[in-house]
């Protein structure tokens, strides 16, 4: 039998073609791994640090009751670390501080920069000190500036199918005044071949004032009616006026009444939906709600009451001079610390589109509808215009608006009547509308040319960004990160 | 959408979320603004009193 050479090839391709199916079905049946393989949630340690500076201006000082100088400075250098316990899970650790002086704060004690009762000198002869402050210079006392320490750990799990997270996470700040202590979890869901996510997240924060409070009031509370004249307090020998410029020792801060709750308890739940709607699109849809209980106000921030008569400490002459900038030697003493209700109910929603215009410029946009029970309604919207100019370089110009309504217990200062059961002249809590423009400059080191021993570069990000408020408060800040990812 | 079809979805910039850089400013809002909540970040906690 003849056999034709185009036989004896097919015979020879079959059979390399059932040794090497056979083969490659021995190799499944003994080592599946390479078929269910997983990817790392994080393939390798990365860090990234960054340092913020911050600096304010304006002339509404919520200490000293809605007037005075607000000049702020924060410096707030943090580290973010995220470790790959194994494929599926991953902890980060978040640890800060932020550093800042500010002239409001400062003017808890406005008597400390001519000494009050301690440095002072008996000038008339009546047994009566000069002394001065004044809410548009800052003060040297303690609570000119502070630092926040603070730390959060959290932890992530993914399901086999990377469809599922589960997230812990624990932490606390601390800053002279206050402490607070916080944890929470989370779960989120993937469907529709992960074009589909879900998410829901709840989070309790139980913190506690250490209240500080403005010194005529401490000396109030500590002395009682005849803090005055009471050589134990820090105002014996020390001239208090009225408007008329007569000494006098009826200054009372009748209404005042020691906080009796130092606690601020916070319960949020979150919930978001995403959802991608074309290879160049995708929104997401979030919502919180928010419950706050405890002392919501802040015991260091004064108000001044229309219906009682006002009470000065400094030069008289200067009284019709007090609201401006150009007083240097009156204070006016507070009738009474911020009182606000002992619950707080916020409810912000909100949505981010973002679109992919090309390989040079993607759009980001966001906006944020947010109302609570004390009367405040705001809007917010920002659009962020990332720009490649290469693999390695990225500028990203970006614009913010914000306005608000104010709270039902705003006035300005001096406005508020005594019978009032809350009040404030924080003028954070007012109406006003704000406008921000900045933007960052990214360098990615794509190729992690910039290695030192593991340690690689991977990112550099510098951002400026200038924010102007309608109430006049003006502010800038400027931040640097870097990233570095950890072989 | 394919997991092949996401490249461009998968850009940095397409994160639904706040960059990490941004998170400096936040806080100053949180500070210096009545609204808080439905941007990622904190919902309550601190003082915000500086």
């Amino acid at each position: 039998m003849e056999v034709k050479p185009e036989e004896v090839v097919g015979v020879i391709k079959s059979i390399f073609f059932y040794i090497f199916l056979s083969i490659g079905l021995l190799g499944y049946a003994q080592n599946d791994s390479i078929f269910t393989y997983k990817k790392k949630v994080l393939e390798a340690i990365e860090v990234d640090l960054l340092i913020g500076y911050y600096e304010q201006e304006g002339v509404h000082a919520s200490v000293t009751g809605g007037i005075g100088n607000e000049d702020l400075q924060n410096t707030a250098p943090t580290v973010v670390i995220r470790i790959p316990l194994n494929v599926d899970d991953v902890l980060t650790v978040d640890a800060g501080l932020s550093a800042y002086t500010s002239a409001s704060s400062s003017n808890g004690n406005p008597f400390n920069q001519t000494g009050a009762s301690e440095s002072g000198y008996d000038e008339d002869n009546s047994g009566r000190v000069p002394a001065g402050g004044s809410p548009w210079i800052a003060s040297s006392g303690a609570s000119r500036k502070d630092i926040l320490t603070s730390i959060n750990l959290s932890y992530v799990h993914a399901s086999e199918d990377r469809n599922q997270y589960w997230s812990a996470n624990i932490g606390g700040s601390f800053e002279y005044d206050y402490e607070s202590f916080g944890f929470g979890g989370g779960f989120t869901q993937l469907w529709n071949e992960k074009n589909t996510e879900f998410s829901l997240k709840t989070q309790v924060y139980l913190d506690q004032w250490k209240p500080i409070i403005p010194t005529e009031i401490h000396e109030f509370e500590i002395y009682g009616n005849g803090f005055l004249v009471d050589d134990r307090s820090y105002f014996y020998n020390v001239s208090v006026t009225d408007s008329e410029g007569n000494g006098v020792v009826s200054y009372l801060p009748s209404n005042f009444t020691s906080i009796d709750d130092v606690n601020r308890n916070s319960y949020s739940v979150s919930l978001e939906f995403s959802q991608i709607l074309s290879k160049r699109l995708q929104f997401s849809f979030f919502a919180d709600y928010v419950i706050q209980k405890g002392w919501l106000a802040n015991p260091l921030q004064r108000v001044y009451f229309a219906d009682r008569p006002n009470f000065y400490i400094g030069n008289f002459r200067s009284i019709s001079n007090y609201e401006k900038p150009s007083n240097k030697d009156i204070f006016h003493l507070a009738d009474d610390i911020e009182r606000l209700p002992r619950t707080r109910i916020k409810f912000p929603f909100g949505m981010r589109l973002n679109y992919y215009l090309n390989e040079f410029i993607v759009l980001r946009s966001y906006y944020r509808k947010y109302s609570d029970d004390w009367g405040i309604n705001s809007n917010t919207v920002q659009f962020e215009l990332p720009i490649k100019f290469s693999l390695k370089l990225k500028l990203t110009p970006s614009f913010r608006y914000y306005d608000q309504t104010a709270t039902d217990y705003f006035a300005s200062y001096n406005q508020h009547l005594s019978t009032q059961d809350f009040y404030t002249s924080d003028y954070d809590l007012s109406a006003f509308s704000s406008r921000q423009i900045g933007g960052s400059l990214v360098y990615t080191d794509v190729f992690s040319k910039y290695k030192l021993g593991k340690i690689s570069l991977k990112m550099i990000s510098l951002r400026y960004q200038n924010y102007q408020r309608s109430d006049g408060l003006s502010a800038f800040s400027v931040s640097t990160g870097f990233s570095f990812v950890i072989d | 959408m394919k997991e092949y079809n996401k490249v461009y979805l998968n850009d940095l910039d397409m994160e639904l979320k706040s960059p990490l850089f941004e998170r400096f400013e936040t806080t100053y809002h949180i500070y210096r603004e009545a609204a808080a909540g439905a941007n990622g970040g904190k919902t309550g906690g601190g003082c915000g009193c500086n």
